[in-house]
């Protein structure tokens, strides 16, 4: 089959709307954390890896993959919860320390799961094969993710304007005594943040389990990009991840594409250097996007 | 001055805990190892280590060397180059050990090397690598890319599949691999359509799989390293590409990506090593028994890597016998003698001037169990490229490593 | 004091590695170089204040710059001395460039974090694709990952080829030179300029309105951070004969941020320790704890934040060393008083300005789609006092904020004296003799009433002996003297606004600026605030916003007033009561001619 113009066309667009879709995913837990509680949360990467080893756990435990995801998802967020109890309730408002204690988790987070899964562990293939389009073959599941990525992104703005708990959440960014006046419980309301987080992080891990190697220290490739992403998006969880994603995504996409990968990284890197520069309250605070 | 006092107790105190336990006894022979048994390079990093103390265990079984235990002191260095100075220098100065074997990266190595030689301490690198290092105090018996990528590409070629695509790690080893690529394909009459270079934090493909649908080559060489790279393997298959095009690969195997990928994603996928574990040599039958019984029948898979290390310790064993002597220099004489080793993949000889090892290549296939089936084997195969530049012989003061390029230039 | 101990450790250190074997002194080596790039974190975050995430890019640097320079360098001069030198000014110009672009473009905290953090990043990734025999610096190839191997030691120039330095030379090289730079820390911290990054730390603004170039100073310690870090790297290199990118990798970034917090943050002594601490556990681990060592690591880093936030070195302190009573519940409940309003027959000292002319003409200040400012044109005279008043939301604050260079109008014109300074930075602005007070009481609470006056005097004199006579003689006059070695936060209220006049006075104003002087204050406190405004308008320009009528009517002085943005009227406080149109503006009537 000869590639046609309009499958070149298309080719790209799935890989680059799957670059962006990774970055959405990857970025979106850390932005809720960062966004919504100022916290930097260095064990993100460890939470991504622990959803994906769920999910194989849940595969090979008989159940099919979709439920095993959203089980593995769960017990993230149940770990996220423990988490937020045992150790981050006490590190609000200490950014740097926040870090520290947070590195400190994702050292023990990897290596327990080496403990747990062992160094190597059989994954799961990529499920639903490929599809043609005008000469060139890709995987269905590229486009699963590439619309698993905008529903969560669905499913967090709904969580955030049309939930009880959403709409505290973000009163409680927004002017905390006040929220605390009108008795919101900001302790309360911080464990669920942190949950929530926690479970998007999961998620993504989750949705990633068949198309990456799962191993325990799968969590350290995504960190430091979805720390840019997280950091050009500005402090709005949805407005900022989605434009950051999609810029930095693109481009890395693109360059990679025309030139050689490491010309991609290198481009996301400068690019993420530059728009800190020109935007530093991020894309989403110059577009005065408080979601 | 309570600053000080302060300092001073602290110091004494973080000072103290490196004083050893004095093991002065001169009755056993201290030998080291340094590999990461932790952190990102732990998949590699694991087998090495088991495989080190098992080699240790059966030359104490049989008796020691020259009438005493080996008594090894091993270290972790948890992914962290610059820790493999600090213990590299720790085994040559505080437990003098007679020779130090370790290092998994190339980076690791050279961080090794120069603490080796200026302590003059022997040291071997068990770990496939790019090749060209010359150095009077190192021994390397991993295998180089003149003895594994012309048996790759002539089974290719032979299989009638001439246009390559090469899919290569973004670092020396990757580079270096590709060069020699180039030059085999040449030679032996096919062609190399184009060559992509990853860097080893990427686990998204797509980009490389579109360039290579345009490509259309027939065979695919990776040499992709690294648990991030796994994932092209997968995506390749997810994206239907298996069917269309050959994956034949240097490195798929080295980090059990076999055992991680499923047998559909895996399966078809020709590799070259010295060692595989399917081998049905006797001696192989025998190392795999000491190894189940060792580690029990679950283990994932014994690498290449971890029979490199088993024939470094076996090598330098049967050098010390020869030698009657610890002594660097008479165990040095003694290897280039030409000592030889039957190991589970088969002779493995050390080539006295260039202090790499002959060795046979097997050609494999990854099959549906998570494992590979052996469908060639190439026996004796030289390092011819560092045959080429390197004579420790001849010319012992040189310490150095020669690359391709550089020579062609 | 601190030198003394400084030299006691270094000797003792010293001592040290001609004691222990030779191993140990070699393992010692690399922790003291890992101490001093923790050194260089803690003066550039620690001291002034700036999260840099780079550190370990600057140590690389300066690695790779001694490694290629002494591969070139050595055959010719038998030495490699000259080539920390190159490490240390390659380093130090590389923190040159970035601080440049990070404090000249007003990044704030986090973000340099991140701009740091992808710098160290693209040096990783750039060097690591240098692998190709053709990316060479004369004789030194790059290496790409596998780095540089056969890096030369230290050497000196003595004897044929030179002398290598062994490992207790190196070492005893390396406790010089780390003693040398923190000693010469302590120094630099302890004058002017030492004095002034402290402030600059805790209140940027406020320094900033003392018109120190804040931009300016933080480049500097940046780039001494900078080059601190390259020495480091530089000796580094020579230790392990070999350096590859990994340095500039995000665990090294980290580690070093690790170290500092666990010694403490601001303390060169916790620099030390931390790294020792952290890094012999990490190595002692190594050789026993098999795959636990992470998990060691991560359960030691959590306990630290949680029992030890502050790091251990301020732990230590609190634990050995009695607290210094700083003031706080003895003597503040007893004592809120004020300046006696005697005091206000003269001022403290001579000025040598005697006031300036002020106009605003035709500023405009738009928010978005809001004209919170639109066309005002106003002039104050050489000496007296002015008061702005109007009701909220009338563009008092905005006008106000123009004047003092919080930004930049959208149309119109600033002249002080004369000169325009309409595009002027604030500490410019306060260096052409505007004095600013603003409405939340700006002071440096941390430091003591009498540093506080002494940065306000030095801001303007830039001479010690001055600074320290005419903060002394502000303190009396301001009969703070007995609060003088206090911490500004321990003051009551209305101490704290009187401290900051007494600052903005001590920087010899000709144009003064008061926000609000009175708020928060009694009514004794407002009476002798007045007094001590009309005191200052005799020999400069006082421009006031005020609420507080009670206090406008006291000053008896022009008054003028905003409305909607605008300017509506001046004159005279009596008279403009009289005027209808101002009331309805006040009482939010209609009618009497009102102007939209």
């Amino acid at each position: 089959m000869e590639a046609s113009s309009l499958g070149w066309f298309l080719n790209m667009a799935v890989s680059v709307g799957l670059s962006i879709a990774i970055l959405v995913l990857v970025s979106l837990g850390l932005s809720v954390l960062f966004g919504m509680m100022g916290i930097i949360n260095l064990a993100h990467g460890e939470f991504l890896m622990f959803g994906a080893f769920g999910t194989l756990a849940g595969v090979r435990g008989g159940l099919p993959l979709p439920v095993a995801m959203l089980v593995s998802t769960l017990a993230v967020a149940v770990f996220g919860w423990i988490v937020e109890r045992a150790l981050i309730r006490f590190l609000y408002g200490r950014l740097m320390d926040s870090m520290l204690a947070t590195w400190g988790l994702s050292l023990i987070m990897s290596q327990g799961a080496v403990f747990v899964f062992g160094a190597t562990t059989q994954g799961i293939a990529t499920p639903g094969g490929s599809i043609y389009l005008g000469g060139y073959s890709v995987s269905a599941y590229s486009v699963v993710l590439i619309l698993a990525a905008l529903s969560l992104l669905a499913f967090v703005y709904a969580v955030f304007t049309r939930t009880k708990y959403g709409v505290m959440a973000r009163a409680a960014v927004q002017r905390p005594q006040m929220a605390s006046a009108v008795g919101i419980d900001p302790r309360h309301i911080n464990s669920l943040t942190f949950m929530f987080g926690a479970a998007l992080a999961g998620a993504a891990g989750a949705l990633l389990a068949p198309m990456v190697g799962v191993m325990p220290t799968m969590g350290e490739a995504y960190i430091a990009r979805a720390f840019m992403t997280v950091v050009v998006g500005g402090s709005g969880v949805l407005t900022g991840t989605a434009a950051a994603s999609a810029l930095l995504g693109g481009v890395e996409n693109v360059v990679s594409y025309l030139f050689t990968p490491f010309l991609g990284q290198a481009a996301l890197l400068v690019l993420a250097i530059c728009l800190v520069r020109v935007l530093p309250t991020g894309i989403s605070g110059r577009l005065r996007r408080k979601l | 001055m309570n600053r000080a006092f302060r300092w001073l107790a602290l110091c004494c105190l973080a000072f103290s805990t490196q004083y050893p336990a004095i093991a002065a006894d001169k009755e056993p022979i201290v030998v080291g190892s340094v590999l990461d048994e932790t952190g990102a390079l732990n998949v590699y990093g694991k087998a090495m280590a088991d495989a080190t103390k098992l080699a240790v265990k059966s030359i104490n079984d049989a008796g020691g060397l020259l009438g005493r235990p080996l008594k090894l002191v091993t270290y972790d260095a948890q992914s962290d180059n610059a820790k493999y100075t600090s213990y590299a220098n720790q085994l040559a100065l505080r437990d003098h050990a007679s020779v130090i074997m370790g290092g998994i990266t190339s980076a690791s190595r050279e961080a090794i090397r120069p603490v080796a030689d200026r302590n003059k301490t022997l040291y071997f690198y068990n770990e496939q690598y790019e090749g060209g290092v010359c150095d009077k105090n190192v021994f390397l018996t991993g295998i180089v890319p003149s003895q594994q990528i012309a048996p790759l590409v002539d089974w290719a070629i032979k299989n009638g599949k001439k246009k390559f695509y090469v899919v290569a790690a973004d670092y020396n080893y990757g580079h270096i691999s590709t060069d020699w690529v180039k030059q085999y394909v040449t030679k032996a009459g096919g062609s190399v359509v184009g060559a992509e270079f990853i860097p080893l934090d990427v686990s998204e493909f797509s980009s490389v799989i579109s360039k290579l649908q345009e490509a259309k080559p027939d065979v695919v060489l990776s040499l992709l390293v690294g648990g991030n790279h796994i994932a092209f393997y997968r995506q390749f298959a997810s994206a239907g590409l298996s069917s269309r095009m050959q994956i034949v690969s240097a490195t798929f195997g080295l980090g059990n990506e076999q055992v991680v990928l499923g047998p559909k994603e895996a399966s078809g996928i020709v590799v070259a090593f010295p060692y595989v574990q399917e081998d049905s040599s006797e001696d192989n039958r025998k190392f795999r028994a000491a190894w189940t019984k060792a580690y029990g029948a679950n283990y994932p898979y014994i690498t290449d890597s971890a029979a490199a290390v088993w024939n470094g310790w076996h090598l330098w064993a049967l050098a010390v016998t020869k030698a009657g002597s610890t002594d660097r220099e008479k165990v040095i004489k003694a290897l280039e003698s030409g000592v030889s080793f039957d190991g589970p993949s088969g002779k493995v000889t050390v080539d006295g001037p260039t202090h790499h090892v002959v060795q046979n290549v097997h050609i494999a296939r990854a099959n549906e169990n998570h494992g590979f089936t052996v469908i060639g084997e190439e026996k004796s195969v030289p390092p011819s490229y560092e045959q080429s530049v390197c004579d420790l012989v001849a010319r012992p003061n040189t310490a150095k490593q020669f690359t391709p390029s550089a020579k062609a230039n | 004091m601190r030198l003394i101990g400084c030299a006691v450790v270094a000797l003792v250190a010293l001592a040290l590695g001609f004691a222990m074997p030779e191993f140990a002194t070699f393992q010692a080596t690399n922790w003291a170089l890992f101490g001093l790039l923790a050194v260089s974190l803690t003066l550039v975050w620690g001291h002034g204040g700036i999260f840099s995430f780079g550190q370990g890019a600057f140590f690389g640097i300066g690695a790779y710059a001694y490694s290629v320079a002494a591969m070139n360098i050595l055959p010719v001069t038998n030495e490699t001395v000259s080539s920390v030198v190159v490490a240390a000014l390659a380093a130090a110009a590389l923190a040159a460039l970035v601080g440049y672009f990070i404090f000249y473009g007003n990044v704030g905290d986090v973000y340099v974090g991140i701009i740091t953090l992808a710098m160290t990043l693209v040096l990783f990734t750039v060097l690591s694709s240098t692998a190709d025999p053709k990316y060479h610096i004369g004789e030194a190839q790059l290496g790409g990952y596998n780095g540089i191997s056969g890096v030369p030691p230290i050497t000196l120039p003595f004897g044929e080829s030179g002398t290598t330095l062994t490992v207790v030379q190196s070492y005893s090289t390396v406790i010089l030179v780390c003693a040398s730079i923190v000693a010469g820390l302590y120094v630099l911290l302890h004058r002017p300029f030492g004095r002034v990054l402290t402030a600059l730390r805790q209140n940027e603004l406020r320094t900033q309105l003392l018109a120190f170039d804040v931009r300016f100073r933080k480049l500097v310690v940046f780039t001494i951070g900078g080059a601190i870090a390259g020495i480091a790297g530089a000796f580094y290199a020579a230790w392990a004969m070999f350096i590859s990118p990994v340095v500039f990798g995000l665990a090294l970034a980290a580690q070093v941020v690790i170290w500092v917090l666990v010694g403490g943050r601001a303390s060169f002594a916790g620099a030390f320790i931390g790294t020792l601490l952290v890094q012999s556990l990490s190595f002692a681990l190594g050789g026993g704890a098999g795959d636990a060592t992470p998990i060691v690591l991560g359960v030691v880093l959590i306990a630290v934040v949680l029992f030890l936030p502050s790091g251990i070195v301020p732990a230590l302190a609190r634990f050995l060393v009695a607290k210094r009573t700083s003031g706080s519940a003895g003597s503040a409940a007893a004592d809120a008083s004020v300046p006696q309003e005697q005091r206000f027959a003269e001022l403290p000292f001579r000025s040598e300005s005697g006031g300036a002319t002020l106009s605003a003409t035709g500023l405009e200040k738009r928010f978005g789609g809001v004209r919170a400012v639109q066309t005002a044109t106003v002039s104050f005279g050489q000496k007296g006092v002015h008061c702005l008043i109007g009701p909220n939301g009338a563009g008092k604050s905005t006008f106000f904020n123009l004047l003092v260079g919080r930004f930049p109008p959208n149309r119109g014109a600033i002249e002080l004296d004369g000169r325009p300074i309409t595009h002027m930075n604030s500490h410019d602005r306060v260096r052409n003799g505007l004095g600013i007070k603003l409405q939340v009481a700006s002071i440096f609470t941390e430091l003591p009433v009498r540093e506080n006056l002494w940065l306000a005097a030095y801001g303007r004199r830039r001479d010690e002996a001055v600074a320290d006579l005419r903060s002394a003689e502000m303190l009396d006059w301001l009969a703070l003297a007995h609060r003088a070695d206090d911490s500004a936060g321990s003051l009551s209220h209305g101490q704290k606004q009187w401290l900051e006049i007494g600052m903005v006075m001590a920087a010899e104003p000709s144009v003064v600026l008061l926000d609000e002087p009175t708020a928060g204050m009694t009514r004794e406190e407002t009476a002798r605030m007045a007094a001590m405004v009309r005191l200052l308008g005799q020999s400069v320009s006082v421009i006031v916003v005020e609420h507080d009528m009670e206090f406008v009517r006291a000053l008896d002085v022009p008054v003028t007033v905003f409305h909607q943005g605008n300017v509506f009227a001046s004159g005279s406080l009596e008279e403009l009561r009289r005027d209808e149109r101002i009331l309805d503006i006040y009482l939010g009537r209609q009618g009497h001619g009102h102007v939209a």
